[in-house]
């Protein structure tokens, strides 16, 4: 089992080696003292819950821990863990390129190559061509139905903590399982009346999962979103026939991610996008406290929104922290003024 | 009508603000004779060489006010490779030190402020606030900042100058190259070197269509060769601050870099550096140090704290402490030993990468043993700088390892390197008397 | 009913929705009690208060279990400044523990806001807690920072920096009223900068506890450069947005 940090990596690459992956994003009650000894409290709750979850023992059980190259803060956390904090589990560092060119993909083949090399001598294992492209196409197509579930979102008959529940337990079972329980959602059909005043979110996740039913209880609905967690890793199937490629295609391709680089305006239509096609009235920006990937594009992201005639909220959480009255009030008096 | 502008460039640039600068220069030399109106008790009269680079910075920023009548404009990071964009005549403008400029001239926070109120957060690098504060409002000391033609933003400082030239890039319309410097965690890759190389090469057309002209090798290797010479002559420079006493000071370091940063390809450059040697060398002669009684000397890691240089380099003078090196001055210096005048292209993707930012904590850390051992120090500030988290993290560790496995004491300074409401002086006060009475002045 | 963490507010209206009643106390730590007691007082005022809805706002809304209906205090600001002045603009309310800024469109409906709760800064608070430390009655605060004869820059706006800034000020020899010019010179700022994340929409309106500080009303015009428009009652804005709410049901009954 391979405990797998934020945003991005290959879960095809892992599956070949018979690993599981299963996602770290900053579990909440842990005790924080333990990150707090190597981390300044500058740092964003989910790097210091990730640390702190890992030296109390909650990744135990697993072997190898992944650190994909997401921001500046990430990058630290993989490399402290390298050079001073070494635990027990292999750390695997992948750096993520910054653009959509050719030579950024032909770049991360080569990375996913190199983490190939680390992950035999890990395990003595050589998984085959064949064998990784079998893998590949089971995530794509176990990514099919995840973009399916967000494209139905606003019509499937699930709240939105049921939604959420449901799509984020990609983040940790296995593709096959995750498809079957996505199947028969969709197999469900529609829901009869969906209710709520309709709402795009951005941002990193949506937790405390409470939000979301406090959310609902005020009469909104969140219809999609613009989450890293979500709906930035809808990955498209990939086009190559060399297994690498097509990996680093994949996460290349997926939809804008400020921790990947590319074009503002390419963020912002996209939003304008999420928002057109489901409806929305508004969208609400869900920080976690010290994200700069998300705190740059925010100013021009809200102006050109309000243009747009889009309302936008901000909301800045720590992922420790329950949900504040403070929050749950600004959220309240968004729908009061949007609805 | 071009010709009107190429004359009105000559005539500002060329005639007026030269003359002007290069008067100022002059004046401040002579006065600087008579050293009678340095007023300070503990500190010993600056470098005499600091009327040049007062010259130098003023010369290149007046450049910049009247760049777009005559260049053809590009902004980027302190880490990009700027070489090619030398060679193709650019103006060359660094938003990092001019944000450093703001810092020292104490104005930095009321154009950051003009960024938070368009709603830039608190919580972003001090000196992107100070930028787009400029970008916003215009406000700026060096009079006013050419607008760019061509942004240029190098992944290897941090990832915060992609997100920050984003912002650029839509605001002001301008494309944006992007030099993606896959970090080192431990041991540097082909394929990472090879992307690098990939990327300036792409980088050249690009520039050249905004340059409207093709580039020249030998331009590139003229300026590679002028940036290796100043690299060598400014690790030289700080070098010789293993001397005791320390004939110059990171504080001396901090505002005499800029010339190696910004200006590292021009001929004047190693011209001053060779002057800078030749007066440090002096100062070696006679004995002189950078306070009048050495007690104690000290690393500096990370940023400089731009506002309250002066309060700190006296706070601890009046001590017997000197500051005397720094991981951040001699990242300048360390780009010279990859240099290769006659591979630009190969070797600048190998130096680009290589940086210290750009490489592991662990690396860091070797670097500041290496400095202890080397300028024979007695302890370390680590600068903890909420506006870099790139150079922040791994401090702590650091500091532990510095104090298990060195045996010298560091503390851990919490600060920002260009805002100063993050900067209690009556806190670090309390802090920098209680370290100083730990290493037993 | 207004529930605010410093100050607890009822207002009643009459058909008009003009204020005819209202009380305002300290909040005190047995909330619920107090909800009790204040509309006893009400009952014994105005006589009984069967059939007549109830909304309740601010922080402590959801105690108030006689409330029909619970509405936040923007949508109620709003309400209850635009029945005061009848046009829209730029609605600055600063409280005891938060501050927002409310833009009002010309119907009075919310076009956008910002809230403050998360530090002292820029609230009520900030002030209160320096006034601490200089050891100046909170009301006269503002115009003591007004008799100022210069003014001491306070580079910290956090307030705990601010707090260990004023004692070495202190210990320089400044001036109090000087230094208490400063500290609302960096409250005005840091409200301001809120404003300006909304977008000013003239006039400038300020409602709440800190209303009454001359000082901060002087600034706001100041670096504004507009004037800025009180309300009678600075600090009933919200509760009165709220009788009007309820007003609404009454009508719609």
């Amino acid at each position: 089992m391979a405990a797998v940090l934020p945003i991005h990596y290959p879960r095809s690459l892992l599956r070949a080696f018979d690993i599981l992956p299963v996602e770290v994003w900053g579990p909440p009650r842990v005790s924080t003292d333990y990150g707090a000894a190597h981390l300044q409290p500058y740092l964003c709750s989910i790097v210091h819950n990730a640390l702190s979850f890992l030296l109390s023992g909650g990744l135990d059980i697993t072997e190898v821990l992944v650190v994909p190259h997401a921001c500046d803060s990430l990058q630290g956390l993989g490399s402290i863990l390298l050079d001073f904090i070494s635990p027990k589990q292999a750390v695997l560092p992948v750096y993520l390129p910054r653009g959509t060119r050719e030579s950024d993909i032909a770049f991360f083949a080569q990375e996913l190559r190199s983490v190939y090399d680390r992950l035999q001598a890990l395990t003595g294992r050589s998984p085959t061509e064949g064998e990784l492209m079998d893998c590949i196409e089971r995530e794509e197509a176990a990514d099919l139905l995840l973009i399916q579930l967000h494209r139905c979102h606003k019509t499937l008959p699930l709240t939105d903590f049921a939604f959420y529940r449901l799509v984020r337990s990609r983040e940790y079972l296995p593709a096959e399982q995750f498809a079957t329980l996505a199947q028969e959602v969709l197999a469900r059909g529609e829901a009869l009346s969906p209710d709520g005043i309709p709402l795009v979110i951005s941002g990193i996740l949506p937790e405390p999962m409470s939000l979301l039913d406090a959310l609902q209880g005020m009469g909104g609905r969140i219809v999609a979103d613009d989450l890293a967690c979500c709906g930035r890793r809808l990955y498209p199937p990939g086009e190559s026939d060399d297994p690498f490629r097509r990996m680093a295609e994949r996460i290349i391709h997926a939809p804008p991610d400020p921790t990947r680089g590319g074009l503002l305006s390419a963020r912002l239509n996209h939003l304008l996008g999420l928002v057109e096609a489901n409806e929305a009235k508004g969208l609400v920006f869900y920080l976690v406290k010290f994200c700069e990937p998300e705190l740059f594009d925010l100013p021009d992201l809200r102006q050109e929104l309000r243009q747009a005639g889009i309302p936008s909220l901000t909301i800045e959480v720590d992922v420790n922290n329950p949900v504040s009255q403070g929050v749950l009030n600004r959220l309240e008096a968004f729908l009061e003024m949007i609805g | 009508m071009s010709l009107c502008r190429e004359l009105r460039y000559h005539w500002y640039v060329n005639l007026l603000g030269r003359t002007g600068l290069r008067v100022r220069r002059w004046q401040a030399t002579w006065q600087a004779k008579s050293s009678s109106r340095w007023k300070s008790e503990v500190l010993t009269p600056p470098l005499k060489i600091s009327a040049w680079t007062k010259e130098l910075i003023g010369r290149h920023y007046l450049k910049g006010n009247y760049a777009n009548l005559h260049n053809k404009v590009t902004w980027v990071t302190s880490g990009a490779p700027v070489e090619f964009l030398q060679a193709l005549g650019f103006y060359i403008l660094y938003p990092e030190n001019h944000a450093a400029v703001c810092g020292t001239v104490r104005l930095a926070e009321e154009i950051a402020s003009q960024a938070e109120n368009a709603g830039f957060s608190q919580d972003i690098c001090s000196y992107a606030r100070t930028d787009l504060g400029t970008v916003i409002s215009g406000k700026t000391p060096v009079g006013r900042l050419p607008r760019p033609d061509l942004l240029v933003a190098c992944t290897n400082i941090c990832q915060t100058v992609l997100l920050w030239y984003r912002v650029l890039s839509h605001r002001l319309d301008v494309p944006l190259i992007l030099i993606d410097t896959p970090f080192i965690y431990s041991q540097v890759t082909d394929h990472a070197v090879e992307f690098v190389k990939r990327q300036i090469e792409e980088a050249i057309p690009t520039a050249e269509k905004v340059a409207g002209k093709s580039l020249k090798m030998y331009k590139l290797e003229e300026v590679a060769k002028l940036g290796l010479q100043a690299s060598e002559l400014w690790l030289e420079v700080i070098e010789r601050a293993q001397h005791r006493p320390a004939p110059i000071s990171v504080f001396d370091q901090f505002i005499h870099m800029a010339p190696i940063v910004e200006m590292r390809g021009n001929p004047g450059t190693v011209d001053f550096y060779a002057a800078m040697l030749r007066e440090v060398d002096e100062r070696i002669a006679q004995g002189i140090g950078v306070i009048k009684e050495e007690k104690k000397r000290l690393l500096w890691d990370n940023l400089p704290i731009w506002y309250r240089l002066r309060f700190l380099a006296e706070f601890l003078g009046r001590r017997g402490v000197a500051v005397v090196a720094s991981t951040y001055t001699n990242a300048w210096g360390e780009l010279s030993r990859l240099i290769e005048v006659s591979r630009p292209i190969e070797s600048m993707a190998r130096t680009y990468i290589f940086i210290i930012l750009n490489r592991g904590t662990g690396d860091k850390l070797s670097v500041m043993k290496r400095m202890v051992e080397d300028f024979h120090l007695d302890g370390a500030i680590l600068h903890s700088d909420r506006s870099c988290k790139s150079y922040s993290i791994g401090q702590l560790d650091q500091r532990d390892r510095l104090m298990r496995e060195v045996g010298v004491p560091a503390l851990l300074l919490e600060a920002d390197h260009n805002a100063p409401r993050a900067f209690s002086e009556e806190q670090v006060s309390n802090r920098l008397a209680a370290f100083v009475e730990m290493l037993g002045v | 009913m207004d529930v605010g963490s410093t100050t607890n507010k009822l207002v009643a209206v009459n058909a008009e929705g003009e204020m005819l009643w209202n009380v305002l106390e300290q909040t005190e730590p047995r909330v619920e009690e107090q909800i009790n007691r204040l509309l006893e007082q009400a009952g014994e005022a105005l006589g009984p208060l069967e059939g007549i809805p109830l909304i309740a706002t601010g922080y402590g809304r959801g105690l108030v279990h006689q409330a029909r209906r619970t509405v936040t205090e923007i949508s109620c600001h709003a309400r209850g400044i635009y029945r005061e002045f009848g046009h829209g603009g730029t609605l600055v309310d600063i409280g005891g523990q938060d501050s927002k800024v409310i833009a009002i469109s010309p119907q009075g409906a919310v076009l956008d806001f910002v809230m403050n709760d998360k530090c002292a800064a820029g609230t009520g608070q900030f002030l209160e807690r320096t006034a601490n430390r200089l050891v100046v009655p909170l009301e006269q605060m503002g115009r003591e920072a007004l008799s100022a004869a210069r003014e001491v820059p306070i580079s910290s706006t956090c307030t705990v920096f601010a707090e260990t800034e004023i004692v070495s000020l202190i210990a320089h020899g400044e001036a109090v009223p000087s230094i208490l010019r400063g500290l609302h010179r960096s409250l005005t700022k840091r409200l301001l900068a809120m404003v300006r994340t909304v977008g000013l929409v003239t006039p400038l309106m300020l409602s709440g506890g800190v209303a009454q500080n001359p000082a901060i009303l002087h600034m706001l015009e100041e670096e504004t450069g507009e004037q800025v428009i009180l309300p009678l009652h600075p600090q009933l804005v919200g509760a009165h947005g709220a009788a009007l709410f309820a007003l609404e049901i009454m009508e719609t009954v």
